[in-house]
């Protein structure tokens, strides 16, 4: 690269400059930097600053309290559940996008007739804004006119007079959200699969097919491991759409139902503490548990990425 | 853009306009632009001469009877803000939204003048100016404010009324005594209701009474919890929580879900009142009159059989809370304080529209504002079947029902047990089974005393 | 003859078996939108009337409430102008910052990269109030220039994430040459390497779009007037009347953004699977 730089005729200085990698580079990257730093790093600092204090709403300050904040959430049932009920929710639904997703993306290699139909179909939960799309679905749930409820009932599967209450009935509720998270996802992900199969050399599959591998057994040990890196990066960044975004929870059950609140998420449980009841301390703290957690799942996700790479 | 001389038109423009030119997107406005608006009551209002007193910005919910809304923005704003030469601005959001936006209005130190929420925002003392002034201006004027008010805006031991509150809303009964005609007993003690139960779930036609983390189940729990002589604090502010009495009521009240209810009750929702009475399923509901406005609006074939009730009378009296406070706050760094107050006893001294425009949803506050009299002489005439069936709205109001947190005041520890929905938690453990009455009890008051000791050690209880 | 339809159905039928009612079924809660955008309110009120198809004569009352009682079509424009804005920045940052870190710069490029990657991961819950305190030292409450400034927050760190691993597709060799011709490294960039990252480019485009419409916790609290909101949080405030939501209404509100936007996806669907494996350089 440096050689190449320097058969080039100088020019001014400014563009001698822009022609040092180094400096081009961080005149890139820069604004992304200064940019993230200020609308995230800033507000991320002052966000952990606060855990560390007993600041309650209406002030970004307090008393300095030390692991306090933590050391409570730490022993409190609602957070423990919260926590769990977290992990539960991230990979049940993820398995379930997995699986729809890379069925559909496979199926949808082949041409065939109505494709583009078919495909719209599957696109359009991506399509839709979620604040609206979960409208659609509270309507759906709703505990009187769900429509589900009509079909069961119509159907003899369900009791006329105690049907089940989707978003009311423990199970049921943390069932009804994963379903949704996972209606909302897989649309995306199926689009990252299909782009991880495209990406797989035709060739491979040619030299499968004369070795007499078939179906599932070409499945698993060509099709599979070949596919391995975009499915993580599907997964990572499904999970981190579950973990972090509130959406889905807080819209269709806020938390409930009772008894321990079967869905509390880890950032419903930190936005009712710090926002809604005004512990901004707590609820800072809260949300920062997810944060390392996330970031070694990441992290490793990343990680294993790169190495089954196949370029 | 053909109504440019149209305030509220202007500000739009205003706003397209800055963002375009921060941020260079101005070929996405065209075709855009032209879409029409057709009420002109979104965005503020201008007058002429508005520069003389400044403006006034006011957030709240959209009310549950549609009409008040109407009225407030587009009549009672709109000429309050001409006669007094301010630009009032009235914006409303989700209720379930108050809260967080309260909170990060007050972590801004900008916002609203005029801040409503459904009940009396108590923890947020600190950062609101006391509102004596306004609670005086209108006792000269109009006499003394009702008992509940007071309990629910002042705070006895820091001395300082942290919110106005200019209406509450009776919380009665409502059931179809079509349906109960069937069983041949009305809802007027618990036991009554108890004993009908299962006899309407039979019949396909359960009663609801929410135990789900929202307003309406917080509320008609703790109304509930006072006619066993249940309460969750004394006027001293200690936690009374653990006692014969609220064990009986959660028994109770479990007893009477797995007689009468289904468990759509532990997905209860603000709505969800509503919609069981208007899927002609639900046979009683304790929720304020939105409920029977609805029906006689949508023409609903059982309009006519759906009666209004005081609170069934529990073994130790018949008591009950009000279903909404509508309670309004003016922060520290509000820019119109003076607008704000006098906003408000205005409001207050003219009750009579409101009341009106609300169909008798609002209550005012202040007894004397528009005398329970003259508001019992509107509810007869009201034409809806069965005739005057609001008239018993005044005597709720005046016998059955106190303030969040009575005996005591409404303060921060209780405001938090409340947000916290902690108390239809505690039914909840117990209908579901998953806790005895006396284990769900005991860990209330376990977890009650930890927010009050919190809450009395930063002196505001 | 006979032979190829055999063949057809061996090869198309499981394709069809398996997407046939999978996309039914994602496209189900669709269906209830449009049947009840458009049934009158008593209809889906009964509960002898069946959900799945219309029982009295449909209607256009739901859809002639929303744009003549609400400020839809405010909303609309305001969401199209906020989502515009966003991906317009949202590309500026992240295009120069993914190319810069997928090629001119080496270990740290990569450290830095996943750094970046990281802030993605910050929840939402933790920034609403810091952010909502800059907003207001700003004096952008209740702005959309406060939504403008605030989304690219999570666009740009997904952006940069996924454009760097699109750059690292393009061969270098394709750099060098136009190097080598005496094409300043600059010119190299805008002439041979952003042109061809137009899948690349477009992939971000509507993935940060669609974050956009998604978002909706800031979108609720940093605006507050009703003619500012955005599609996404107006229907929350303005057809939930009463304690009652306005079914019908609020279903063409949602279908009306969904359809257009499900066609454009499928429409650059190919193009899109292409930004993500540089296919086209394999």
């Amino acid at each position: 690269m440096e050689a190449v730089s320097q058969a080039r005729p100088r020019g001014r200085r400014w563009q001698h400059a822009l022609e040092r990698p180094g400096f081009l580079a961080s005149l890139l990257i820069s604004p992304a930097v200064i940019f993230i730093g200020a609308l995230v790093g800033g507000p991320l600092l002052l966000a952990i600053y606060l855990s560390f204090t007993n600041a309650t709403a209406g002030s970004l300050g307090g008393k300095w309290v030390g692991l306090e904040n933590f050391r409570r959430e730490w022993h409190n049932q609602a957070f423990q559940d919260a926590v769990w009920h977290t992990f539960v929710f991230t990979v049940l639904s993820q398995l379930l996008v997995l699986l729809v997703a890379g069925m559909l993306a496979h199926a949808l290699l082949k041409r065939f007739r109505g494709k583009w139909l078919l495909r719209f179909l599957i696109l359009l939960p991506w399509a839709a804004p979620l604040p609206l799309s979960l409208m659609g679905w509270t309507w759906m749930f709703d505990t009187t006119y769900s429509i589900l409820t009509w079909t069961g009932q119509h159907l003899h599967l369900f009791s006329k007079v105690s049907p089940p209450v989707w978003l009311a009935q423990p199970r049921l509720a943390t069932g009804s959200v994963i379903a949704v998270q996972a209606w909302r996802i897989i649309p995306f992900a199926t689009v990252i699969f299909l782009a991880g199969l495209a990406s797989i050399p035709k060739e491979v599959d040619d030299a499968a097919a004369i070795d007499g591998a078939t179906g599932f057994r070409k499945f698993l040990s060509i099709s599979l491991p070949l596919q391995l890196p975009i499915a993580t990066v599907a997964l990572l960044f499904g999970i981190v759409f579950t973990a972090t975004d509130m959406a889905v929870v807080y819209i269709l059950t806020n938390g409930g139902p009772p008894p321990s609140d079967a869905t509390e998420q880890i950032t419903t449980w930190a936005f009712k503490t710090g926002i809604e009841s005004g512990s901004l301390g707590g609820g800072a703290a809260i949300s920062l548990f997810l944060l390392p957690i996330l970031a070694v799942v990441a992290i490793g996700m990343l990680v294993f990425a790169r190495r089954t790479e196949v370029t | 853009m053909a109504h440019s001389d149209d305030p509220s038109r202007r500000e739009g423009r205003y706003d397209r306009r800055e963002l375009i030119r921060k941020t260079g997107v101005g070929a996405a406005s065209v075709g855009l632009a032209g879409s029409g608006m057709s009420r002109a009551f979104y965005g503020p209002l201008r007058f002429k001469g508005r520069d003389l007193k400044g403006d006034l910005s006011i957030i709240q919910w959209a009310h549950f009877v549609p009409a008040y809304d109407k009225w407030f923005d587009d009549t009672w704003a709109k000429g309050w803000g001409q006669r007094n030469d301010v630009q009032v601005k009235v914006d409303h959001i989700l209720n379930t939204l108050l809260p967080a936006r309260a909170a990060a209005e007050a972590a801004a130190g900008q916002g609203h003048d005029l801040f409503f929420n459904l009940s009396p925002q108590a923890q947020l003392e600190d950062q609101v100016i006391d509102h004596r002034e306004i609670v005086e201006e209108v006792q000269r004027k109009v006499g003394k404010i009702g008992r509940l008010g007071k309990r629910a805006t002042y705070n006895p031991k820091t001395k300082k009324w942290f919110a106005f509150a200019d209406n509450y809303v009776p919380d009665p009964v409502i059931w179809r005594h079509d349906l109960w005609n069937g069983v041949g007993i009305a809802p007027s003690t618990w036991e009554n209701v108890r004993k009908a139960a299962p006899k309407l779930k039979a019949a396909g036609h359960p009663i609801g009474i929410g135990q789900s983390a929202e307003l309406d189940s917080n509320m008609a729990l703790l109304a509930f919890m006072m006619c066993f002589g249940a309460y969750v604090q004394d006027e001293k502010a200690r936690v009374t929580i653990k006692s014969k009495n609220t064990v009986n009521a959660v028994k109770f009240m479990a007893d009477m879900f797995k007689r009468g209810m289904t468990d759509e009750i532990f997905g209860w929702t603000p709505a969800s009142n509503n919609n069981f009475i208007y899927s002609g399923r639900g046979s009683m509901i304790l929720n304020a009159i939105s409920a029977t406005r609805t029906p006689e609006d949508l023409g609903l074939p059982f309009s006519d059989q759906l009666y209004v009730y005081p609170i069934p009378k529990g073994p130790v009296q018949r008591l009950g809370l009000e279903h909404v406070m509508g309670s309004y706050s003016i922060w520290k760094f509000a820019k119109n304080k003076a607008a704000a107050k006098k906003f408000m006893a205005d409001l207050e001294m003219n009750y009579k529209e409101a009341f009106i425009a609300s169909k008798f949803y609002n209550f005012p506050t202040f007894p004397g504002a528009f005398p329970f009299k003259k508001m019992q002489k509107l509810a007869a005439a009201d034409k809806h079947k069965p005739r005057g069936k609001y008239q018993i709205l005044t005597t709720i109001a005046q016998k059955y029902t106190v303030n969040p947190g009575y005996p005591g005041s409404t303060n921060a520890a209780f405001s938090e047990v409340f947000a916290k929905f902690l108390v239809p938690r505690m039914f909840a453990e117990v209908s579901q089974g998953k806790m005895s009455a006396q284990d769900a009890v005991n860990a209330a008051d376990h977890d009650f005393k930890a927010i009050y000791a919190k809450w009395r050690k930063l002196g505001k209880i | 003859m006979i032979d190829s339809l055999v063949r057809g159905v061996r090869e198309q039928g499981p394709a069809y078996l398996i997407v046939g009612p999978l996309a039914m079924l994602l496209a189900f809660p669709f269906y209830v939108m449009v049947i009840t955008a458009f049934k009158q309110q008593r209809d889906f009120y009964d509960l002898q009337h069946t959900p799945y198809w219309f029982h009295k004569h449909p209607t256009l009352d739901n859809a002639r409430f929303l744009f003549n009682e609400t400020p839809y079509t405010h909303w609309l424009r305001n969401t199209v102008l906020v989502g515009l804005a966003v991906v317009a920045i949202t590309l500026v940052i992240a295009v120069p910052a993914g190319y810069a870190l997928a090629r001119l710069s080496g270990r740290i490029g990569q450290s830095l990269g996943v750094g970046i990657f990281l802030t993605y991961l910050v929840p939402p819950t933790l920034l609403f109030l810091p952010l909502f305190y800059v907003i207001s030292k700003l004096h952008l409450q209740n702005q959309l220039t406060a939504l403008v400034l605030v989304y690219p927050s999570f666009t740009v760190p997904f952006s940069i994430w996924l454009l760097m691993g699109f750059f690292k597709t393009i061969p270098q060799e394709l750099e060098d040459a136009a190097l080598v011709d005496g094409a300043s490294r600059l010119k190299t960039l805008t002439r041979v390497v952003f042109p061809i990252s137009i899948p690349g480019i477009l992939t971000v485009v509507i993935f940060s779009f669609s974050l956009v419409l998604n978002e909706f916790v800031y979108a609720f609290t940093f605006i507050s007037s009703s003619a500012n909101r955005t599609v996404s949080t107006g229907v929350y405030t303005d057809l939930i009347r009463g304690d009652l939501p306005q079914w019908g209404s609020i279903m063409v509100a949602a279908l009306i953004p969904s359809i257009p936007l499900a066609l454009l996806y499928n429409t650059f669907l190919d193009r899109f699977i292409a930004g993500f494996t540089g296919g086209a350089f394999r």
